[in-house]
């Protein structure tokens, strides 16, 4: 999808503060970032890792540098596996003109060695925030691949899908009711983006303000 | 229904539990899947469990499901945090260098000679 295709529709919605989180990858957050910000949208940087149980975590970063450096530390964890183009397609890495850079020859489809801990370490690390995705999706999440959500690592934000029903959910999985939750489209095609989202109050569009609202902080929330 | 003893013989299975003795207990089949979810949906008790899943969160699916023993395929070894977990809530744990198919397979001969 291209960056500014991308944008004209979140545009369109009325969105805000968007991410695109690539599997495994930040490689692609440059060009869409410069985009974003010239249409005047918050961005954040953002990926979706694939941990060695096979759960989707998603990880956002203020920082550039840092969210660059946490990203060559996964992509050194990815399985040595280069990608399939007949299956997978090319893995296009372009720049804000959508001018393809370069074609990463690692499959970024596999799961990186790191289990679910060492991938909330690692986020945590470089000042990132983890969120495991779409717990309410029947594979990937955290419940398809764990049963029930581990008492470590001690985590509040959940992403759910564009749809799910939160309070018929809850009833479902009481343990997290003491959990806030965040909306996104996890949109994989054009038309999917605008069918998730949140509301979110912060006092700026950043991780870390995103990490108070979780917490509930002076009034900052997330609603979903 | 068989002996796990003969069992893990067979796999030449190593036991990472050493304090929990695999002796008397009987085992009535297996079940392979890698997602929890589904195990615990779908395993029955005096069926062991084979993986290569080595979260902590495997305790406590064996233990609610009533499995025995969990089977690592393919030489995976669960790490402390896990072993000792195990070992309280009396959860066999073995690694075999088998893989899955031959774990299974081995199983069912020895179930239906």
């Amino acid at each position: 999808m291209s960056p500014k295709a991308i944008i004209q529709r979140l545009k369109y919605f009325g969105i805000q503060w968007m991410a695109i989180t690539d599997h495994n990858s930040m490689q692609n957050c440059p060009a869409y970032e410069m985009v974003a910000k010239n249409e005047g949208l918050y961005y954040s940087w953002g990926v979706e890792i694939q941990s060695i149980e096979e759960i989707h975590l998603l990880a956002y970063f203020d920082d550039s540098s840092s969210a660059k450096e946490f990203d060559s530390e996964l992509y050194n964890s990815l399985l040595p596996i280069n990608n399939d183009v007949d299956f997978w397609g090319d893995q296009v890495i372009i720049d804000e003109n959508e001018n393809i850079l370069r074609v990463e020859q690692r499959a970024l489809i596999n799961s990186s060695q790191w289990d679910l801990n060492t991938v909330a370490e690692k986020v945590q690390a470089y000042n990132g925030l983890v969120v495991p995705a779409h717990i309410d999706a029947g594979v990937n999440s955290i419940i398809s691949q764990l049963g029930f959500m581990p008492s470590e690592p001690e985590l509040k934000l959940f992403g759910i899908t564009a749809m799910l029903d939160i309070k018929s959910w809850l009833t479902e999985h009481p343990d997290f009711e003491d959990k806030v939750f965040l909306r996104a489209s996890d949109a994989h095609y054009l038309n999917d983006i605008g069918k998730g989202y949140s509301i979110i109050t912060v006092a700026e569009a950043t991780v870390q303000e995103l990490i108070l609202a979780a917490k509930g902080v002076s009034g900052r929330k997330i609603e979903v | 229904m068989i002996n796990l003893s003969d069992y893990v013989t067979a796999i030449k299975g190593i036991n990472c539990t050493s304090a929990l003795s695999l002796e008397g207990v009987k085992i009535t089949g297996a079940y392979v899947c890698d997602m929890l979810s589904d195990v615990m949906g779908s395993a029955k008790p005096g069926q062991v469990w084979i993986t290569i899943m080595k979260h902590l969160n495997i305790i406590a699916v064996a233990s609610m499901t009533g499995i025995p023993a969990i089977i690592f395929a393919k030489g995976n070894e669960p790490d402390t945090a896990v072993i000792e977990k195990a070992i309280e809530e009396g959860i066999i744990l073995i690694s075999s260098k088998l893989p899955t198919f031959e774990l299974a397979g081995k199983l069912y001969k020895l179930l239906n000679p």
